[in-house]
């Protein structure tokens, strides 16, 4: 019986929080926002990384949930801490520069990996609002790597974002609004930025001096060129190291026997 | 000396005032003040200026109903029973309310430097983002930068004058007329003792010139005095104190309730259309009071939402994602 699992033994939400959970090494510092971020952050701590310290945003310090929050603010999310505080705390911990390591989630990114979780259209007179920053800025302006799980379509992946809510690496500098490196406007709070971008096609990273997106690795049953033509920008696809990593039989196990038996974030494969 | 704090629901809706600015406790979909959001929504107050570290279902309440001209925040939704928020959505569409864009960590520093009497704090979170791009400064485009209760200009950018470590941006203080907390318990005297993560709570507390704390239950204030080290907010900071068992419903409730998530997501469905809003507005809110809004309810609901006292959550609620 081999480790990976065979493709039909998971899904690409298994394969995103795995190949997720794989961005964070052990004794890092990480801030994990609601849904399935929350799930591979906690597949790292029961895997690889168990010495991580787990922030939740509404005031969890170094938390080790023993059930599957909801949501940041919810009861289980401080069971186990070491800390359970608020926000003030959790803001401030990251503006210090503790945080290394910050999963999050957006509706648009672009070429520079900017990101758009405020609104689709023009902001003035906008198609459709969305729910706005939450802390996706903070926490992509002070630590020192960013993880974005995204739904790979066309329309989302897009040259350069209508509104840029969260900093990626070549970001507007004020009051003209003219495009600048991230370290240029950052001063003594550049960290780092955007590290990768895991989506439903691929896995994306970025040239931390031009601060352009290019393809790391290609999920199974997808190709360079295919994934090239689901972006509104000419992706670099020079790189593609192969195909992203698929899930082990161990994680599958404790994804869906451990930390999210009841599908709350990621169902189960139908079984043919 | 001490005269009583207590107050009914009814008195506590009419401390807000038409055109207040109003601030809550909770994150998202806990702990928020829903008993008094909804009598505010049967008192039909207008015209309120609503100031979030994060906003949420109360939001989406006051909003549908009509009683928000203003939204000062980053962010308002449902979680996972509801992805954005319907209500204030359509209405920015429709422009029939400003809103007010800061990120989250701004909205919390904005809290802080209130708490502590400061006009502005400083900080270099969200740079380089069109949060803070001129053009969308919403209250300066229709007027309302008058200097005395909304500041005069929404950022200040600036330079380290002391360690040379480049941009910064001065955010204003916020200024509340009045929060409304829920919260576990609170003493006869207005102590309050929050359970778990207490979110912006102590903040949006000193914050405020009226504080008002719903709680589960109103303890002896000896009781919360024998151990003044769990205490979270002091006594003279909370202005009114009221008992309201389930206040918090339909969002959760640390130790004591978890969120009614098919209550959520029901409602969400109906903010799709204002229609949706107010037929769900006329059912659950109009003609009815606390007691009666519990009895419709039920107690097979609440009891499966009840939390376990040893684990603080209730291990009978199917959390019901995907």
């Amino acid at each position: 019986m081999s480790e990976f699992a065979l493709p039909e033994e998971y899904g690409l939400a298994d394969l995103l929080c795995c190949a997720a959970s794989r961005e964070v090494a052990d004794n890092e510092i990480v801030f994990a926002g609601t849904g399935l971020p929350m799930v591979a952050i906690m597949l790292a701590q029961n895997t690889h990384a168990p010495n991580l310290k787990l922030i939740f945003e509404a005031g969890t310090l170094d938390g080790r949930p023993p059930e599957l929050p909801t949501s940041v603010g919810d009861a289980r999310c401080e069971m186990g801490a070491s800390r359970s505080s608020g926000l003030n705390d959790a803001f401030s911990i990251a503006q210090r520069g503790s945080v290394d390591l910050g999963y999050l989630g957006g509706a648009e990114v672009d070429q520079y990996g900017n990101v758009n979780t405020t609104c689709i259209g023009d902001y003035l007179d906008p198609e459709l609002r969305l729910t706005g920053s939450g802390g996706n800025p903070d926490i992509n302006s002070f630590a020192k790597r960013t993880v974005f799980i995204m739904v790979h379509e066309k329309r989302r992946f897009v040259e350069n974002v209508s509104y840029i809510t969260s900093p990626g690496w070549r970001v507007k500098k004020w009051p003209g609004g003219e495009f600048v490196h991230r370290r240029e406007l950052y001063g003594a709070a550049f960290r780092g930025g955007p590290s990768a971008v895991i989506s439903t096609a691929g896995v994306f990273r970025f040239d931390e001096e031009s601060g352009l997106i290019y393809l790391d690795t290609c999920h199974p049953g997808k190709t360079p060129e295919e994934i090239h033509g689901l972006c509104q920008f000419d992706l670099d696809i020079s790189r593609v190291k192969g195909e992203t990593a698929v899930p082990t039989r161990e994680e599958l196990r404790i994804i869906h026997e451990v930390l999210d038996p009841d599908e709350i974030f990621i169902p189960r494969v139908k079984k043919g | 000396m001490s005269t009583s704090k207590r107050i009914t629901l009814q008195q506590a809706a009419e401390v807000v005032k038409n055109g207040s600015s109003l601030t809550f406790s909770g994150f998202t979909i806990w702990r928020r003040p829903f008993a008094l959001v909804y009598e505010l929504i049967r008192q039909q107050r207008r015209g309120l200026h609503l100031i979030e570290v994060n906003g949420g279902p109360q939001t989406e309440f006051l909003v549908g109903a009509g009683c928000v001209d203003i939204w000062e925040s980053c962010w308002v939704g449902h979680e996972l029973y509801g992805k954005y928020g319907a209500n204030l959505s359509r209405k920015v569409g429709n422009k029939e309310i400003i809103v007010e864009d800061y990120s989250h960590a701004e909205m919390m520093f904005r809290f802080s430097a209130a708490a502590q009497g400061a006009a502005y704090a400083v900080t270099q979170t969200s740079l380089g983002t069109d949060i803070h791009n001129p053009e969308y400064d919403m209250l300066g485009r229709a007027g309302k930068r008058d200097g005395k209760k909304i500041a005069r200009h929404k950022y200040v950018f600036t330079i380290d004058p002391f360690f040379d470590a480049g941009a910064q941006v001065m955010i204003p203080a916020v200024k509340v007329d009045v929060a409304i907390l829920c919260v576990q318990q609170v003493g006869e005297e207005g102590t309050v003792r929050v359970n778990g993560q207490y979110y912006s709570d102590p903040e949006a507390a000193r914050a405020a010139d009226i504080t008002i704390a719903i709680a589960e239950e109103i303890v002896p204030e000896e009781y919360l005095r024998r151990n003044a080290d769990q205490n979270t907010i002091p006594s003279f900071e909370v202005d009114y104190i009221l008992e309201c068992p389930y206040g918090a419903h339909p969002t959760g409730m640390f130790g004591r309730y978890d969120v009614d998530g098919a209550f959520l997501k029901d409602f969400y469905a109906c903010t799709r259309t204002q229609e949706g809003f107010d037929d769900f507005a006329k059912e659950w809110i109009h003609g009815q009071d606390h007691m009666s809004y519990l009895e419709k309810l039920g107690w097979p609901r609440m009891l499966k939402m009840k939390a376990n006292s040893a684990m603080n959550y209730s291990p009978r609620e199917k959390k019901g994602g995907k």
